[in-house]
């Protein structure tokens, strides 16, 4: 049990004399900035080695969009890598063009690659597709985020196989991971609900590991922020048009008032699809008729959202 | 003497996430029971009292400065 101070009321980590800064609302557990960064990454290294997400040898392409998430990432992986041969770790970043918000980002993001030491690669959507997002946006704002969220990922991959790199890290935390569960659900998209991002796909697509997939926001939050790094950056103005938006909302709103209820969506999610393992459910993976990308069906997002908003 | 004694007025300052400040008085409470009042989900943000994160369970009051910073999301 901590202790609390008396006269000020600061409660004290149960593990030393120190104040704390985070509370575990399961266990009601207290850890102050020390114990709890401690613990955070003996968490993450748990999740690596429970996944197998990093190999000695691996090369790393880090998604660093310059937020809270990514910065927390590679902050963290930059001190957990060395444990393994010959890991190396590649920063990339990409400008999408949303004017107001990526620029201060990207500056974040150049900060803490600089810091860190680790190599940074910047692709931007019109270097790559020639337009960027403002631009293809126009007139379809209300699909921003599955639009972005195609070619995204597409940048994504593509900077990553530039840098030589085998897998891509991103900084999906515990609430991302939940939300993709409800958001799944609510689509009755079961192929989407139970795949594997990091699963073998038979070389088709750039593995995709999640070191902080068992960390919640808030954890990440207060780690940021007990070593001043929590980055004060404006939100993306094309949230508000998310479905996850109202998602993680309503789903916080759960947590707080049924405390796991995150925790376990994501655990159910898992035991189904272990039970559905091996059973096909359409999900077959192709090559694109078009470009010889991998896709699920006959012609791949990327080159129907070319064929249509990019021309 | 009354001008005196307002001039040690202690008082605790809410400043919230739009940056807006609120003087909440000072008698003792939880940072969770400040946030509640306010209608903020203790989840979706952190809480700083004189520039130090804070669990909520924290017991705040008198000359407390209280900050409240929303986890930024989307990016």
């Amino acid at each position: 049990m901590a202790g609390t101070d008396p006269v000020k009321g600061r409660i004290r980590c149960s593990i030393c004399p120190a104040p704390s800064i985070i509370r575990f609302r399961d266990t009601d557990r207290q850890l102050c900035a020390e114990h709890f960064s401690a613990n955070l990454k003996e968490r993450i290294k748990k999740t690596i080695s429970d996944h197998t997400m990093i190999n000695p040898g691996d090369r790393i392409a880090v998604a660093l969009s310059g937020g809270k998430d990514s910065t927390a990432l590679l902050l963290l992986l930059t001190d957990i890598v060395p444990a393994y041969d010959g890991v190396t770790l590649v920063a990339v970043t990409i400008d999408e063009g949303i004017s107001g918000y990526r620029s201060d980002t990207i500056r974040s993001a150049e900060k803490i690659a600089q810091e860190t030491g680790v190599e940074h690669i910047i692709t931007s959507f019109s270097g790559l597709f020639g337009k960027d997002l403002d631009e293809i946006l126009k007139g379809r704002e209300e699909r921003a985020c599955s639009i972005c969220g195609i070619l995204r990922r597409k940048a994504l991959a593509s900077a990553a196989q530039s840098a030589g790199a085998i897998k891509l890290a991103t900084g999906h935390n515990l609430n991302d991971e939940a939300q993709s569960v409800l958001m799944n659900t609510m689509r009755g998209d079961l192929v989407r609900f139970i795949r594997d991002s990091g699963s073998d796909s038979g070389g088709c697509f750039i593995p995709r590991i999640k070191p902080l997939m068992d960390i919640s926001e808030k954890e990440i939050a207060v780690y940021l922020m007990s070593m001043d790094r929590f980055p004060d950056l404006p939100e993306c103005p094309y949230t508000r048009y998310a479905l996850r938006a109202e998602v993680r909302s309503r789903l916080s709103t759960l947590e707080f008032r049924h405390p796991g209820t995150m925790r376990n969506l994501v655990t159910g999610k898992e035991r189904l699809a272990s039970i559905l393992a091996g059973i096909p459910l359409g999900g077959a993976i192709n090559r694109c008729t078009e470009c010889g990308e991998p896709c699920s069906g006959t012609v791949c997002q990327t080159f129907r959202l070319i064929d249509t908003v990019l021309k | 003497m009354e001008s005196e004694r307002e001039s040690v007025q202690v008082t605790m300052i809410v400043t919230l996430p739009d940056s807006s400040s609120h003087d909440i008085g000072e008698e003792q409470r939880t940072v969770e029971a400040i946030l509640i009042r306010f209608g903020i989900n203790p989840l979706e943000v952190i809480v700083s009292v004189g520039g130090t994160v804070v669990p909520e369970n924290t017991i705040v009051s008198g000359d407390d400065r209280i900050r409240i910073i929303r986890i930024a999301h989307g990016g």
